[in-house]
């Protein structure tokens, strides 16, 4: 499986080129396009895992705000290619797993490889009261995985500490300890501020962060959109 | 006439350098500046018929025809979305281009809205396609950026990422995978092209967008 990705950073495309019979699974609704001959599935869980664990992958993940299903691409009789595009404008990278594990902000999840296993992971009981839903999906294995940004991307190479809003979080190395906090002197700066909820890391490792916030963008347009029913 | 695409690929401007007796024919509310030596008018192509089936198609009612009265006239066009701007020369072939995507044309250019059946609509992503042929240059734009797939064979495509394709393709719409991935997959209606010819898609779709927009809209207050 090769991910190449295209028109970067603004309106990046992924395009996963695959042998006969490899599978690449995806978030429902981002495939673009593909080659004919490429079948695609819908299921909750993993191939053999059974309805109920199935099911119980599906809901972590509706939690943490992917779908509930996922779609597996699989060329068949000759090699074959899909392309897969995120919702908001921004930029993909492609992350080579070797065994470790990756966290990913929850709607960072483009495409994966098979052996690149997908979890929802609870962030803790304080980032969920930020309301930036810190419900982050964890993802183990070997293999190609690719995750999307809202604006660019951007890597940092923390060594020692660094501080993130946590609404520009997209993805960071397991070998990072985060926690979550208020930033700021005290209560004053938190609601005054507009700085709301950070995330600390310490350690060494990898850090991906997007130069824009989704969460911030949706209250900039939406009160000026017409009321909606409920 | 002259033409060039600035700022491209994330914010592009189509610049057309007029001489005397120069046409052009677009979509109503692209023009963002211009010389004062262009006539505007502004008409229902087509009639009153061709008109509303312009309107069915995602379009404006209205076309704009700007002529050069002298020489030497700028007209600077751009679409409404964020994205790219393609120019494509027609020499006598047909370009399919999905309504909402047609930027300009030459004036020899003949748009027709071709509506491409029932199932389309049904999949609340309206597949209107206008049809574009004779001779001349036509520019249509994109969300995002242009996705050029010269397709042999057969190919498919989200109905919400297709821009633009050669006539030369046929194609049908339909749902992707089996009944359960129809309901489950978020993945909508597809449209599978086969034969020969050149595909333009966009690599953003702004059906996705209002719909990631749409929960941080307001709520109507409840009437009692």
């Amino acid at each position: 499986m090769k991910i190449t990705v295209n028109h970067k950073p603004a309106y990046a495309l992924a395009v996963v080129d695959l042998e006969e019979g490899e599978t690449v699974v995806a978030e429902g609704g981002a495939m673009v396009s593909k080659d004919s001959h490429v079948g695609m599935q819908t299921s909750a869980g993993k191939k053999g895992q059974g309805a109920l664990g199935g099911l119980l992958k599906g809901l972590k993940r509706m939690v943490a705000g992917e779908s509930f299903f996922q779609n597996r691409f699989t060329p068949e009789g000759a090699p074959g290619h899909v392309t897969f595009a995120p919702t908001l404008v921004g930029d993909i990278a492609v992350h080579e797993m070797t065994g470790g594990s990756l966290f990913l902000q929850s709607t960072a999840f483009l495409c994966s490889a098979e052996g690149v296993e997908v979890d929802a992971k609870w962030g803790g009981a304080k980032t969920f009261f930020g309301g930036e839903g810190l419900i982050m999906l964890k993802a183990t294995g070997a293999g190609p995985i690719a995750f999307n940004s809202f604006g660019a991307i951007r890597e940092v190479d923390v060594d020692g500490s660094f501080v993130v809003d946590t609404g520009h979080i997209v993805a960071f190395e397991e070998s990072l300890t985060f926690k979550v906090r208020r930033f700021g002197g005290g209560w004053k700066s938190f609601f005054l501020s507009g700085e709301g909820l950070v995330c600390n890391f310490s350690g060494t490792g990898r850090l991906w962060i997007q130069t824009r916030n989704p969460a911030e963008f949706g209250r900039a347009v939406g009160p000026l959109l017409p009321p909606r029913e409920h | 006439m002259q033409h060039s695409i600035r700022n491209k690929p994330d914010y592009a401007l189509l610049n057309l350098m007029m001489d005397e007796g120069d046409q052009v024919v677009t979509e109503a509310g692209a023009m963002v500046g211009m010389t004062t030596g262009l006539d505007l008018q502004t008409n229902m192509k087509g009639g009153l018929l061709g008109a509303a089936k312009r309107a069915l198609g995602g379009e404006s009612l209205f076309l704009n025809t700007y002529t050069a009265k002298e020489g030497k006239q700028r007209l600077d066009l751009a679409p409404s979305a964020p994205g790219d701007i393609e120019h494509f020369a027609m020499v006598g072939g047909t370009l399919m281009v999905q309504s909402g995507s047609y930027l300009a044309a030459t004036a020899d250019v003949v748009v027709d809205t071709k509506w491409t059946g029932a199932k389309t609509f049904f999949g609340g992503e309206g597949l209107f396609m206008l049809r574009c042929s004779g001779q001349g240059d036509l520019w249509f734009s994109t969300y995002g950026a242009v996705h050029t797939v010269d397709v042999q064979g057969s190919y498919t495509v989200d109905t919400g990422h297709i821009v633009a394709f050669e006539d030369s393709l046929s194609f049908k719409v339909r749902s992707v995978g089996g009944m359960k991935s129809l309901f489950f997959s978020s993945e909508g209606l597809v449209c599978e092209f086969s034969g020969t010819g050149r595909l333009f898609l966009q690599t953003r779709n702004s059906a996705q967008l209002a719909g990631f927009l749409h929960p941080f809209r307001r709520v109507k207050p409840k009437q009692k």
